[in-house]
């Protein structure tokens, strides 16, 4: 336990620094211009005065750029990100897009390791079978296509050919889908989350089945057949305790990767989340905005990081020795 | 009349690879009776392990046992069903796998690991399976043995490992043991301490152990008999005593020849050559491309096992008119 | 068996070969990758429409969908979609490749560093090599494309786009290199060398490099892959280039009208995924034959 409480501590440590890199990437971007004013001028804009009072004094213009920096950070911690250019504060924003962002890639990351690992465990046992191939080449299918395109096509075959789904958006507008309204946000849930979890799906079937058929081999494995351990025993506490590990480490790190890739997503199914407030202030050179809501995903990936170390570290104890 | 425990014929067991198929046994024989400490000595990919592994019928796959027969207790094993080959591993015959760091499974605490086979075989509750883990880890040697049952394989040294192995593979009291290698991967000094206590568990539970090993001082010094395997067949087999004075197969003698002896003056023997390739292994005699006294019939007919006298036989063409060179003492 | 002369034994990369061949799907996915190549190099010239030309529009033909004059369709704005594709090919692989080759340099010598070098060195290059691969990379480099195509005048060009990707993505390498170097430099074979005089740069370079090739060579065709998929993400959310021909461009111009013109969705999207599952399959290939599993 204690080796585990250190472990923790460890990783801990090493998301302070993984986070000031990714503050000062952001700090550097924006100040690219030689300030972040200048940067939003360049992109055609023109803050309202009001607007600009309030980034002049955020930004702490007259400063030289290494304070600026500090203060920046000091704000961040602080939870104070700045003023967009539509005038409200980023951080207000933020709330209802976090929500909406997570509600998506949770449950997607759900459905995709609920369904990815028997998938992977059962394809490791029947290894050369029909099945198996089928499992394997839908899977690398899977990882192989861009997730907005497979999001693209779902959108034009179910929801405007067959007029099945609704294609954007968490709720809608008018009508309720479907004419009951409770039902509305899961029709509005289900193209998206399909889409996300075929994605997340495909790698973590694979890793599973590579990592079982590994394991599997080992003469651990053999030694409990020797025991007289049933095969179901074998296979599910002994082989898959071991094969997992790695594949905690990718789920942890797919978290990462489909929130990072939360701007594509979204803009597909105009999903009111981060992702789709990033892309639009990004675009529109909404340089406090587009700051704002990248500190924020990157939190949330270091979160998911510690979580996976410590399920992890609780997997597989020989971890949490240096 | 000695009770014979475990009778094995004539058995394959081939592995279908991509490759091709590997003949790991073509033709294996073997007898132990019982409270016998019995050997089975070769070289690398000779299939000693794969004779463990058949017995237990836990072949990894893509290997598979074609042909032949294995009794044991005067039960026919291949016939048997899975659920039934179960109850009998563990409680009936067990394996000491070579390498300690592999077949402990890493993430499990060693007291994990004895009590999930003894809470399975002997219907233990959780407690009681942990005092019989901890006596048995106080029998086989284990300093502190509290404190192992909770550790990790990894926080042990190979010795210790090893003997955690033997434990489990006693933990139901079986009445084979198969002994695969087991001091290989160990340090010289730890090696003695091992096969000490072999020799010493083997007694006390009047067990019928097969030493799977590649050296012969090992045979020497544990064995009463032995069988030589060469690329998944047998070539001599023979009371210990006997097969060291008067071996009758040149692998035999070359295989003796290669073991160092501190009264030795003349220059070790090397066996030249390597283990065949087992997917095409060579007609005729399978040891002929390495046997320093081949004939032309070697390379065409494959020697049938003939008896030299009672209890020793040999598959040589030339057994008679050969004078091999033993070992004296 | 009679002896006959001995053969020279077979090199690690001869029997790797031998493998590949064996591995159908591994061979399919190169199939995939010749094609793509041939596409890219040949098929500008032979294509009836150069590059982002509306020449459709002239004729008639905008916003039509797949017909035997014009097998994709054509955008809206008199784009044919089919040699827009085919145009487009030699981009995507161009940065695919360019990407690769240059993080693939960068995460071998870190990597190697990381791993070789004992102290402050190796663990400040593992804290780099582990901050790059944890961070949302995607976002950053969509933050960096988007302000560097305001302020560099000439527009973002694909090479800008190719540096920023490789900024991002070399971690990757970096990490697998570290961790095959530092088991690497435990081994027998370094030592003897080391006992035999081999200092450290010769250590590294010319015994430990060439053994960590595998691994190397599996993930960069891996990362060909990745960096394609990269760049269609980019271009699509508008991040990329408008003046030059890529598939990503194509679906974001399709994508705005893809209630009426859904072809213009679909073909670029099958040509990237195709192409990426060529390239991912040919690297599983070359992962089953450099990484030889079976025991005998």
């Amino acid at each position: 336990m204690a080796s585990l409480i250190r472990y923790i501590i460890r990783r801990l440590l090493f998301m302070i620094p993984v986070f000031l890199g990714v503050a000062i990437l952001t700090f550097a971007v924006g100040n690219a211009a030689g300030n972040p004013i200048d940067l939003i001028r360049a992109g055609l804009r023109n803050p309202n005065p009001a607007v600009l009072r309030a980034l002049t004094a955020y930004y702490h213009l007259d400063r030289p750029v290494w304070e600026r920096f500090l203060y920046w950070l000091w704000d961040l911690m602080h939870g104070n990100l700045g003023v967009s250019l539509s005038g409200r504060p980023v951080i207000s924003q933020i709330g209802p897009w976090t929500f909406t962002t997570l509600e998506l890639q949770i449950l997607a990351l759900i459905l995709a390791v609920v369904i990815g690992v028997p998938v992977g465990v059962f394809s490791s046992k029947h290894q050369y079978s029909k099945t198996d191939y089928a499992i394997t080449t839908t899977a690398i299918f899977g990882y192989s296509m861009p997730v907005f395109w497979f999001g693209i096509m779902l959108i034009v075959i179910f929801s405007l050919w067959l007029g099945w789904l609704p294609s954007s958006g968490a709720v809608s507008v008018n009508r309720p889908w479907w004419g009951i309204s409770f039902l509305d946000p899961i029709a509005h849930l289900i193209l998206p989350t399909l889409v996300l979890t075929y994605v997340e799906l495909a790698t973590f079937v694979r890793l599973v089945r590579a990592n079982m058929l590994e394991v599997m081999r080992q003469d651990y494995i053999l030694a409990a057949r020797a025991s007289g351990l049933s095969e179901r025993t074998v296979t599910y506490r002994y082989a898959l305790r071991n094969a997992i590990s790695p594949v905690v480490t990718i789920i942890g790190l797919g978290f990462g990767a489909a929130l990072a890739g939360a701007p594509a997503t979204e803009t597909t199914f105009s999903w009111p989340g981060l992702g789709l407030a990033f892309t639009q202030a990004a675009l529109t050179l909404d340089i406090p905005l587009v700051e704002g809501i990248t500190i924020v995903i990157t939190v949330m990936v270091l979160i998911a990081n510690l979580i996976t170390d410590l399920v992890y570290a609780v997997i597989d104890p020989r971890v949490t020795v240096q | 009349m000695p009770e014979k425990l475990l009778e094995v014929s004539n058995l394959r067991t081939y592995f279908f690879t991509e490759a091709g198929v590997v003949k790991a046994l073509d033709g294996m024989s073997l007898e132990v009776n019982k409270g016998q400490a019995v050997g089975l000595v070769g070289e690398s990919g000779s299939g000693k392990s794969v004779t463990a592994q058949s017995v237990l019928r836990i072949v990894p796959r893509p290997g598979r046992i074609v042909h032949g027969s294995i009794k044991f207790e005067g039960e026919d094993l291949l016939s048997k069903s899975d659920d039934d080959m179960r109850k009998l591993r563990g409680p009936k015959m067990a394996i000491v796998f070579q390498d300690p760091t592999t077949s402990l499974n890493p993430v499990f605490t060693v007291e994990k690991q004895l009590t999930d086979i003894l809470m399975l075989h002997r219907d233990l509750t959780k407690e009681a399976a942990s005092k019989r883990a901890l006596s048995l880890l106080e029998h086989v040697g284990i300093q502190e043995p509290e404190k192992r049952l909770k550790a990790y394989p990894h926080e042990l040294s190979g010795g210790m490992k090893q003997r955690i192995a033997i434990a489990r593979a006693l933990s139901c009291e079986p009445v084979l043991l198969f002994a695969d290698e087991p001091t290989t991967n160990l340090d010289v000094t730890i090696q003695a301490q091992v096969l000490e206590l072999l020799k010493q568990l083997q007694k006390e539970l009047n067990m019928t152990m097969v030493m799977i090993t590649h050296d012969m001082g090992i045979i020497a010094d544990m064995t009463e008999r032995v069988t030589v395997l060469y690329a998944g067949k047998v070539m001599e087999v023979a009371d210990t005593p006997t097969l060291f004075h008067s071996p009758k197969h040149p692998y035999t003698e070359a295989l003796l020849k290669a073991v160092p002896s501190v009264k030795q003056t003349r220059a070790l023997e090397v066996i030249p050559g390597n283990i065949p390739n087992l997917i095409e292994p060579p007609s005729g005699c399978v040891f002929n491309p390495r046997c320093k006294y081949a004939k032309d019939i070697c390379t065409k007919q494959e020697p049938p096992l003939e008896k030299v006298e009672e209890g020793h036989y040999v598959a040589c063409h030339f057994w008679r008119e050969l004078t091999l060179e033993g070992r004296a003492g | 068996m009679s002896e006959s002369r001995p053969k020279r034994g077979a090199s690690q990369w001869a029997v790797a070969w031998r493998r590949f061949r064996r591995n159908k799907s591994g061979l399919l996915g190169g199939a995939i990758v010749i094609f793509f190549v041939f596409v890219a190099l040949v098929g500008p010239f032979v294509v009836a429409y150069p590059a982002r030309s509306y020449l459709s529009l002239y004729e008639g033909d905008a916003g039509t969908p797949p017909s035997f004059k014009h097998p994709f369709g054509v955008e809206d704005s008199g784009i044919d979609v089919f040699s827009e594709t085919v145009n487009a090919a030699h981009n995507d692989l161009y940065v695919g490749l360019a990407a690769t080759l240059i993080t693939t340099l960068i995460g071998v010598l870190v990597g190697a560093c990381a791993g070789y070098f004992k102290g402050v060195v190796s663990d400040v290059l593992l804290g780099v090599i582990q901050m790059f691969f944890v961070i949302p990379v995607l976002l950053l480099i969509l933050l960096f494309a988007r302000v560097f195509s305001v302020l560099v005048f000439k527009g973002l060009g694909l090479t800008l786009i190719v540096l920023i990707l490789a900024f991002f993505g070399w971690s990757g390498i970096a990490f697998i290199v570290r961790g095959e170097t530092f088991r690497l430099k435990e081994m027998e074979f370094v030592q003897a060398a080391r006992s035999l005089g081999a200092g450290s740069y010769r250590l590294l370079f010319r015994h430990i490099v060439p053994n960590i090739l595998s691994p190397v060579i599996v993930i960069a065709t891996l990362n060909i892959a990745g960096f394609i998929l990269t760049e269609v993400v980019v271009s699509f959310l508008g991040f990329g280039d408008p003046n030059t021909s890529t598939w990503g461009l194509l679906l974001n111009e399709g994508f705005g009208y893809v209630r009426t013109s859904w072809w213009v969705s679909l073909f670029p999207g099958l040509a990237v995924v195709f192409c990426v599952l060529g390239f991912n399959l040919m690297g599983d290939g070359l992962s089953d034959a450099l990484n030889p599993r079976l025991r005998e």
